[in-house]
C-alpha cells in the first residue's frame, strides 16, 4: 500500500493515431517539471502515476504538476494490489469526520467480476460500519470515495481531485516567438499560447541607457516565472536604442510608436527564421492604447506577413488580463516600475489611426534594413 | 572603474576584511559562552564600543547597541522609544526611508506625527521646527547629514530649541552619512539617540549601531536571549563588529579627509559647471546632488555606467520608487527632480578620477541633450 498521485489528461483523448506522440511529450514535460524531486513517474492506460515520493515533497509536486499544460486534474490516492480482501480491508479502516458520503467504483479491469454498482453498495456498508455517524448521500455528498480498479491489477482509492492547467502539452503545437515587453499583457499572452501547446522563444527589446538594466532583469524574471508553465525558454534581448534614436531624429514624432512596432515586427520575422518559430505572439488588446487600434494593428501587421501574429488578449479587458496575470504569478513582477523601451521618446500625441502610406513615407526617411541588420548582430540569448 | 556612489556603500577596508575572516572562521566563538575564548571576544566587542563612543564624542557607558543595520537602529530608536502616552512626534521630511517609513507606520497606528519642512538648501526649516515645537512634543528625529543632498542640520540649534520648548522630548538623529566623515559630539549636540552604520565608512555590511544616552528611554523591539543589555537580542555579529572597529581606526584624520573630499567636490562642480546643470546641495562635500534639466537622471546614470563610472540617481534605497520626496520638499521643479543624480565621494576618491568623471558626465549630458533635441 502506498501513496501515489494520479494525473489525468483531457484533450489528448481527441487525438487519433498520433495520440501516442502527445502522450510521450506530456510524459516528458511531467518528468522535466519534477526533475528536481525524488520520485517515479509512470504511465498506465489513460493515466500517469507519480509514486515513491517523500511526503514532504507532496505540496511541491502538486504545485509543479498543476502548471503542466495537458494535465486536467490530479488526485492523491492510495494504491494497492487489486483483490477484494485488500479493498475491503482498506475501507474497513477508513475513518472520516464528515457527515455524508458515497462510494463510486470505477472498474476498468473487467476481470474483477462484480458489477460496479453492486460493489459500491458492499463497500458503502463497510465504510458505514467503520463510521457509525456517517450517512450515505448519492447526490453532492461531502465526501466521495472513489475506488478505481485498473487494468494494471492495481486499485486506487481517492477522495478529491485538484484542477490542473488544462491545454495541450508544450511542444506539441510547434514553436512561437513571444514579444515580452515587461508589462502585464505579454506574459499573459505567452501563457495562453503555451497552453495551446506552443514551445516559446521570447524576444525583448531594450533601450539602454534610456531604460535600466533592471528592466532587462525584470523580463528575465518574468520569463523564469513563465517557464514554470512553458518549460525551457530562450530569451533573446535585442538592442533597440539606435533604432529609436534614428526614428526620433528623422521621423515625425507622432509616428514614433507606429514605426517602432513595424520595425519590431520585421526583427521578429528574422528571429522567427533563425529560431525556427512559426508564429509571433503579442500582448495587444484592441483599443487599449494608441498603438493597439484596429488601424495601428493593420499597419503593424503589414510590416511582415510571413508568420501569423497571435494576440490572445485581443478581446480581453485589462481587468481580465490582470486576473490571469495574478493567477499565473507574473503580475507582481510586471508592475515593478522600470521603464520599458516603449516609454522612451514617447510622443505627446501619437497617431491613433495611422495611414499606411504616410507611415511608409516617414519610414523611408530611415535606412530600416541597415538598422535591423545592426540590431540582429547584437542579439543576446539567455537560456531560462 | 570610478566609483562615485560612496553614500550608498563603500568597499570593505582590506585589513577590516582580514579581521572579518578571522572572526568568522578561527575565532568564531559565541561571545555569550563562558569559556575564555568567548570572554575574550566579549571584551573585544566592549573595546569596539569604546572606540565608537569616542568617535561620537562621548565616553562608553554601556550606551552603544549593535544592530544588524542602521535601518534596524533607526527602527529601534523610534519604535523602541514610542509610548502610548506620547504627545506629538516630529520628523524632518528629508529623512531616509528607514526613519520616514517608520514614522508613517506609527501614524497608521494612531501616533501623532508631524513633519518639519526643508529649506531650499536641504537643511530643515528651523522656523518651521520652532513653530511646531510645544510642551506636547515627545520625540524629534532629524538626520545629521542628508544621504540625498549632503545637507547638514544644525543639531545643536535643534536641541537648544527642544530644550526651550519641550526639554523632556527625546531627540534622535540618523548619523549614517556623518559617521567617519564629519566631527560628531553627541554630548555637545544634546542628542539622546544617534544611529550609525559600518558599511558607509569602509566597514562590513550587516552591522549598525545605536547610541543611547539613557537606556531607560527605549524598549526592545526584538526579544530573545537578552544580548545588548536586553535591548537587542540575537547572537552578536562578531566578525562584522570587529571589522567595523578596524574600519573606524583606519579612517584616519577626519579633517584631512574632509579637506581632500572638499577639493574633489569643488573640482567636480567646476567640471560640470559649463553644461548648465544645477547644484542642489550645499553642506557635506561627501554628497553632491545635481540636476540636469531636460534629461532623465536615470539615463545619465546608465550612460556613465557604460563608461565604467558608477553614480546614483537619488539614494539607492529609494531609486526603485518614482519621484523624490526630499528634492520636492526643497522646492525643486519636476524637471529638475527627473534630471537629478547623486555623486558621492570618499576619502579614497582621487582628484584625477573626479576630474575625469566630471568631464565625462558633462559630455554625456551634452550628448544626450543633442539626441533628445
Amino acid at each position: 500500500m502506498k501513496k501515489v498521485i494520479l494525473l489525468r489528461f483531457g484533450e489528448i483523448y481527441l487525438k487519433g493515431k498520433n495520440k501516442g506522440y502527445f502522450e510521450r511529450v506530456l510524459l516528458r514535460n511531467i518528468k522535466t517539471a519534477l526533475s528536481n524531486i525524488d520520485c517515479i513517474v509512470n504511465k498506465t492506460s489513460g493515466r500517469y502515476i507519480v509514486s515513491d515520493f517523500d511526503d514532504m515533497d507532496y505540496n511541491n509536486i502538486v504545485s509543479k504538476l498543476t502548471k503542466v499544460f495537458g494535465l486536467t486534474s490530479l488526485s492523491v490516492a492510495t494504491e494497492f494490489d487489486t483483490s477484494r480482501n485488500n479493498i475491503e480491508n482498506f475501507l474497513a479502516n477508513f475513518k472520516t469526520n464528515v457527515k455524508t458520503f458515497r462510494v463510486s467504483v470505477k472498474r476498468a479491469d473487467k476481470t474483477f467480476n462484480i458489477a460496479s454498482n453492486e460493489y459500491e453498495k458492499i463497500l458503502g456498508e463497510i465504510v458505514l460500519n467503520a463510521n457509525p455517524n456517517l450517512k450515505v448521500k448519492l447526490k453532492e455528498p461531502e465526501l466521495e470515495l472513489v475506488v478505481e480498479i485498473r487494468e494494471n491489477k492495481k486499485t486506487y482509492v481517492l477522495t478529491e481531485s485538484i484542477n490542473c492547467a488544462g491545454g495541450m502539452p508544450v511542444g506539441t503545437a510547434g514553436k512561437g516567438l513571444v514579444l515580452l515587453s515587461g508589462g502585464i499583457d505579454s506574459p499573459v499572452s505567452a501563457y495562453m499560447m503555451s497552453k495551446r501547446g506552443l514551445e516559446l522563444v521570447a524576444l525583448h527589446f531594450h533601450s539602454f541607457p534610456y531604460t535600466s538594466l533592471q528592466a532587462k532583469e525584470k523580463v528575465i524574471k518574468l520569463a523564469k516565472i513563465l517557464s514554470n508553465y512553458t518549460g525551457h525558454i530562450q530569451l533573446i534581448c535585442c538592442p533597440f536604442t539606435e533604432i529609436q534614436e534614428e526614428i526620433h531624429k528623422h521621423c515625425s514624432p507622432e509616428f514614433m510608436i507606429t514605426i517602432m512596432r513595424r520595425i519590431m515586427m520585421r526583427i521578429s520575422k528574422i528571429v522567427c527564421d533563425k529560431f525556427n518559430a512559426k508564429a509571433i505572439i503579442t500582448g495587444e488588446s484592441l483599443a487599449q492604447v494608441a498603438s493597439q487600434t484596429l488601424e495601428s494593428i493593420n499597419v503593424t501587421n503589414e510590416a511582415q506577413t510571413t508568420y501569423p501574429v497571435f494576440r490572445p488578449c485581443i478581446g480581453m479587458d485589462k481587468s481580465e488580463i490582470i486576473d490571469i496575470s495574478q493567477k499565473i504569478g507574473t503580475f507582481e513582477t510586471s508592475i515593478l516600475p522600470y521603464e520599458d523601451c516603449c516609454t522612451v521618446f514617447l510622443p505627446k500625441n501619437p497617431v491613433i489611426k495611422p495611414h499606411l502610406n504616410k507611415v511608409k513615407r516617414e519610414e523611408n526617411k530611415l535606412d530600416v534594413e541597415i538598422l535591423i541588420e545592426q540590431a540582429i548582430t547584437k542579439l543576446e540569448i539567455t537560456e531560462i | 572603474m570610478i566609483y562615485l556612489d560612496n553614500a550608498a556603500t563603500t568597499p570593505l577596508d582590506k585589513e577590516a576584511g582580514e579581521i572579518y575572516l578571522n572572526f568568522a572562521s578561527n575565532d568564531f566563538f559565541n561571545p555569550s559562552a563562558i569559556y575564555s575564548k568567548s570572554i575574550n571576544i566579549f571584551n573585544e566587542i566592549e573595546i569596539t564600543k569604546e572606540c565608537i563612543a569616542k568617535h561620537l564624542g562621548t565616553n562608553f557607558d554601556n550606551n552603544i547597541i549593535f544592530t544588524a543595520s542602521a535601518t534596524e537602529a533607526n527602527n529601534l530608536a523610534i519604535r523602541g522609544a514610542y509610548r502610548k502616552n506620547f504627545g506629538k512626534m516630529l520628523f524632518s521630511i528629508g529623512e531616509h526611508p528607514s526613519v520616514y517609513n517608520v514614522a508613517m507606520e506609527l501614524k497608521k497606528q494612531g501616533a501623532n506625527i508631524d513633519f518639519i519642512n526643508l529649506q531650499p538648501s536641504g537643511e530643515i526649516d528651523y522656523l518651521d521646527l520652532e513653530n511646531k515645537l510645544s510642551n506636547d512634543v515627545s520625540f524629534i528625529s532629524v538626520m545629521f547629514c542628508s544621504n540625498e543632498t549632503g545637507a547638514i542640520n544644525d543639531l545643536k540649534r535643534i536641541s537648544d530649541l527642544k530644550n526651550k520648548y519641550c526639554p523632556k522630548a527625546i531627540l534622535h538623529s540618523d548619523g549614517v552619512q556623518a559617521f567617519g566623515k564629519l566631527k560628531i559630539n553627541v554630548e555637545y549636540f544634546g542628542i539622546d539617540l544617534f544611529t550609525i552604520s559600518a558599511h558607509k565608512t569602509f566597514g562590513p555590511k550587516g552591522i549598525g549601531a545605536l547610541y543611547v544616552k539613557n537606556k531607560n528611554i527605549i524598549n526592545p523591539i526584538i526579544f530573545g536571549g537578552g544580548q545588548e543589555y536586553n535591548l537587542r537580542s540575537g547572537t552578536e555579529n562578531v566578525p562584522a563588529i570587529l571589522a567595523f572597529k578596524k574600519a573606524i581606526l583606519n579612517v584616519g584624520n577626519l579633517k584631512q579627509n574632509y579637506k581632500h573630499v572638499q577639493e574633489c567636490c569643488d573640482i567636480f562642480k567646476k567640471e560640470i559647471n559649463v553644461t548648465g546643470c544645477k547644484i542642489n546641495s550645499s553642506g557635506s562635500p561627501y554628497v553632491l546632488s545635481l540636476s540636469f534639466p531636460g534629461v532623465n537622471g536615470e539615463t545619465l546614470v546608465h550612460m556613465m555606467e557604460s563608461k565604467n563610472i558608477l553614480i546614483s540617481r537619488g539614494s539607492a534605497c529609494s531609486s526603485k520608487k518614482s519621484g523624490n520626496r526630499i528634492l520636492e520638499a526643497m522646492g525643486l521643479s519636476k524637471e529638475d527632480i527627473l534630471g537629478s543624480i547623486r555623486i558621492s565621494f570618499s576619502k579614497n576618491t582621487t582628484l584625477e578620477e573626479t576630474r575625469l568623471a566630471g568631464q565625462i558626465l558633462s559630455n554625456c549630458y551634452t550628448e544626450l541633450k543633442e539626441k533628445l533635441k
